[in-house]
Formats: C-alpha cells, structure tokens, sequence
C-alpha cells in the first residue's frame, strides 16, 4: 500500500456543481436573454417539461413571451378558487376539468403503477377539493387505459358522481391504439353507463412521440397534438369502436378544426382500396368520423374563412364543442366562436354550450 | 327470355372456367363476362375509381368480419359473396350487383347474361 496522501492522485469524474443562473452571465445571445427571460430556476429547470436542456421541447413559457399567470405549468399548487376565478375571466358557465399532469402518461411505459396509483388519487382529491357541478365545475375521468381493470374501477367510483360527466383517454403515446380490442371492456362499460369517451390529445414536448430532433416548440406543438390525435382517430375508426359500441359518444379534444378534413378524405381513399381491412364498418370511416364532436380549441381563425367554413360543415355544428383549454398559453375565449362570421346565432349557441350539455347530459 | 336483338353473343359457356373473363363490346361500352363458381356475371370493365379494366382483375370472395364480443378478436371469414377487385387500385365490386363492397352508393353497370344451347350471351338492356 502506498500513501496516497503523498502520492499524485488524478480524479477522472468530479461533478462540478454549476448552476445555469452562474453560467448564463457567459452564455452567448439570444440564448442569454433567453434564459433570462424563461423564469427556469438555477437548476434550469422549471419543471417536468421546462428546461434548458430539454429532454423536450414543450416549453410554453416561451422564452418569456407570454407572461400570463398560469400560462405555463404552475410552480404552486393549483387552487380551486382559480376554476371559478377563470370562469368567470372567461364568462363560462360550465366547466369540465381535465387533468394536466395526466397527460404525460404516455411516457409511462413500465409495467408499473404510476399511472393508475394517480388517477385514483386524482378522482377522490378533484371529488374531494374542486369538483362542484353546484358551481358548474364537472370532471372527466382520466382512464389509466394501459390497465382495464383499474381503469374498470375508476368508473365504478364515478358511476354515481354527479360531479363526473365522462372519461378521458390522453391519445399520446396509447399503444397499442386506442381502436385495439384490449380497451373494448372500458367503451362498453362507458357506453353502459352513457359516459362519452373524451380522447384529448397530449405530445407537445413529448417529442419522440413525433421523430427525434425537432428544435423549437412551435414544431412538436403543431405536430405533436395532431399526430396523437389522428393516429386513434384512425385506429378507433377502422377497427370499428362505433360498431361495436353504437351508442358511445366519442369526443376528440384540443387540435383545432382542420385536420379532419384532409384526415378523412385521406382515409376514405385508403378504405375504398382496402376495405377488407376494416371490416366492421359499412360505409366510408369519413361517415363515422363526422359523427364524432370535435373541441374547437386552438380554432384556427386565421385560416381563410371558406376553409373554416368547409370544416365546420364537414363536421357539422352540432358536432362541435367549444373549448378554452384555459388556463394554457394558447386558449381560446368564447369570443372565438361568435365572431365566426359563417354561423348564425343558434349554430353559436350550440358550439359554445347546447351540444355539450347534449353530449354530457349535465 | 330475352329478347334475341338484344343479346351479345360471347362464346360457348364450355370454354369459360371459373375465374375467366371474356371482354365484348355491348353498344358503346366494354363489357366483361366472367365465370366464378359456374355462375356467369357481366359487368362493366371500367371502374370508376380511375378508368381502370375492372374485369381484369382478380375473382375472389369477399373477406368479412364479425363482431364476437367485446374483448375478442373481429372474427374474419370468406363470405359467399363473389367479388372482382380493379387490377389497377383495388376497388372491389359484387359480382353480381356491381355494388362496391365498402360504399354502397359506388356502383359498375352490371349486365344480365343469358346461356342458350351451350353459348353465352349479354343482355344488353335495351
């Protein structure tokens, strides 16, 4: 043994514990001010989905660009009072809440409990602390789908809250697809129990859900919401969910109004080539597609209006369920809906309040 | 029995095993007559899709599928239904009723045919 106190020691792996608040005085502009502007803490890291060395690119503070309270994912708990303090921002009258942090579900791909050990806990904190239909504050279920049987539980729990109106599938990342048989115990219960099923898209940031590589939020939260939403619109389609469960309401949330159209034409061109391959369905997927309600958020009013125009008749007005996703950075009020200079008055009322309250029978 | 002006003559139905198609001319339009399972069907050979010579095309049953219950597999079977599939994209149409297997409303002209003494005929439908 020699002294090593004596000896030359050479450490080849010390962690220097640098702080991103020391280094960015160093850093280049514009990712200087960037930074600066980013409300990251030291760490730079905000939270799950903020940080300066992304495993993500979903970062909605933007750099700084929207300064908005709550625009980005909250540092603090979220407290009930805001619900209503948001409606009443919004004038909205009704209001069913999703979870935020169900959303990343999606990354869960070990076969543990994470997910359904959160949405149970989810369901009696919201019954116990926000919901209050009194109020008009309603919630949707999230299914941990990746489990049935838990997933099975959680609408028995909720089978006789009035507080919960539906059941909420995150689209990103379900594999297999949500149209796969595996999920068919959770539609027949739903439609059992006459809960729609509300499919809401989720993949911003969750950038390899998409492809690899992609830099800037502006690319994966254009894409990324639609890719998730497709991809089970596609699935719950041709592997004939509609079919199977005639009387299920099924709801497509959050990615606008203008993919359907090409998604559909797409789709019915595929399905007069290969309709072996659907085999359950007895016409054109288009026709069971349109017959889903659709979130009008993010509506994308500035497209031309006659396109606005064909996707709100492709679709149908009484298809379409106004949405704010509020408090997120891209919300839209209902001054979205009634400014659409295409509608008259009742496809007004219908959009922002008639064919929800249809739908989710509050 | 049809009316004799109105017939096509195609050949003699002995020359015909199942799957084949003999294409004649029936007023301004390519007709295909084709034998599956010893029944004879005419069509029109021109899919609507795109043009394409539909009676060129593959003769086959139509695969179907069933609903067994929630959790089970789509049970997928041949069907007794005759189907011809457009060799150019795969459009797939009933022999007998030219409807397309996945959208009703999308139909080829179909044509009676008539066997008398051994030969084929098209009824051309004046």
């Amino acid at each position: 043994m020699i002294d090593a106190e004596s000896e030359l020691v050479v450490d080849c792996d010390w962690h220097y514990q640098d702080s991103f608040k020391e280094v960015a005085e160093y850093m280049p502009e514009p990712w200087y001010t960037k930074y600066k502007n980013s409300n990251w803490d030291d760490a730079g890291v905000k939270q799950n989905l903020s940080s300066f060395f992304p495993t993500s690119t979903g970062d909605r503070q933007n750099y700084g660009k929207v300064l908005r309270e709550h625009s980005n994912y909250p540092e603090e708990p979220e407290d009930p009072e805001r619900v209503t303090e948001g409606m009443d921002f919004l004038d909205i009258d009704v209001s069913l809440q999703i979870s935020h942090l169900i959303l990343a579900m999606g990354g869960v791909t070990a076969d543990d409990e994470r997910v359904q050990a959160f949405t149970k806990g989810y369901i009696e904190y919201m019954l116990e602390e926000v919901l209050d239909p009194d109020e008009g504050v309603y919630g949707l279920a999230p299914m941990p789908y990746g489990d049935v049987e838990a997933s099975l539980d959680i609408l028995e729990r909720v089978e006789d809250e009035e507080a919960y109106v539906g059941a909420c599938f995150v689209t990103a990342g379900a594999s297999p697809p949500l149209g796969n048989r595996k999920y068919d115990p959770i539609y027949e219960r739903c439609e059992e129990m006459d809960f729609p099923v509300v499919y809401h898209t989720g993949g911003s940031g969750l950038d390899e859900y998409v492809r690899a590589g992609y830099q800037e939020m502006i690319e994966t939260h254009t894409l990324g919401f639609l890719e998730s939403n497709m991809s089970q619109i596609v699935s719950v389609a041709c592997q004939g969910v509609p079919e199977k469960y005639p009387d299920l309401d099924i709801v497509f949330m959050e990615s606008g109004v203008t993919y359907i159209p090409g998604l559909v034409s797409r789709l019915d061109e595929e399905y007069l080539k290969r309709p072996e391959e659907a085999p359950l369905l007895d016409t054109r997927p288009s026709e069971y597609i349109t017959d889903f309600y659709f979130g009008t958020q993010p509506l994308e009013v500035s497209a031309r209006n006659d396109l606005l125009e064909l996707c709100f008749d492709m679709i149908g007005t009484d298809r379409l369920l106004y949405a704010s996703d509020y408090p997120h950075w891209d919300f839209d009020s209902p001054s979205i809906i009634n400014e659409l200079p295409m509608l008259d008055d009742d496809e007004r009322r219908a959009i922002l309040g008639g064919n929800a309250l249809e739908v989710f029978e509050i | 029995m049809s009316d004799a002006e109105n017939l096509v003559e195609v050949g003699p139905a002995s020359e015909f095993e199942d799957g084949d198609a003999e294409i004649v001319q029936v007023g301004r339009a390519e007709v295909g007559v084709i034998r599956a399972e010893g029944e004879f069907y005419a069509i029109r050979n021109q899919c609507p899709h795109d043009g394409g010579p539909v009676c060129k095309g593959n003769v086959q049953k139509e695969l179907v599928g069933e609903f067994k219950g929630t959790g089970k597999r789509v049970d997928q079977q041949y069907s007794d239904t005759d189907i011809i599939s457009c060799p150019w994209h795969g459009w797939s149409f009933e022999l007998d009723t030219g409807i397309h297997i996945g959208d009703d409303r999308i139909r080829v002209p179909t044509y009676d045919v008539v066997v008398d003494d051994g030969i084929v005929y098209v009824d051309k439908g004046d």
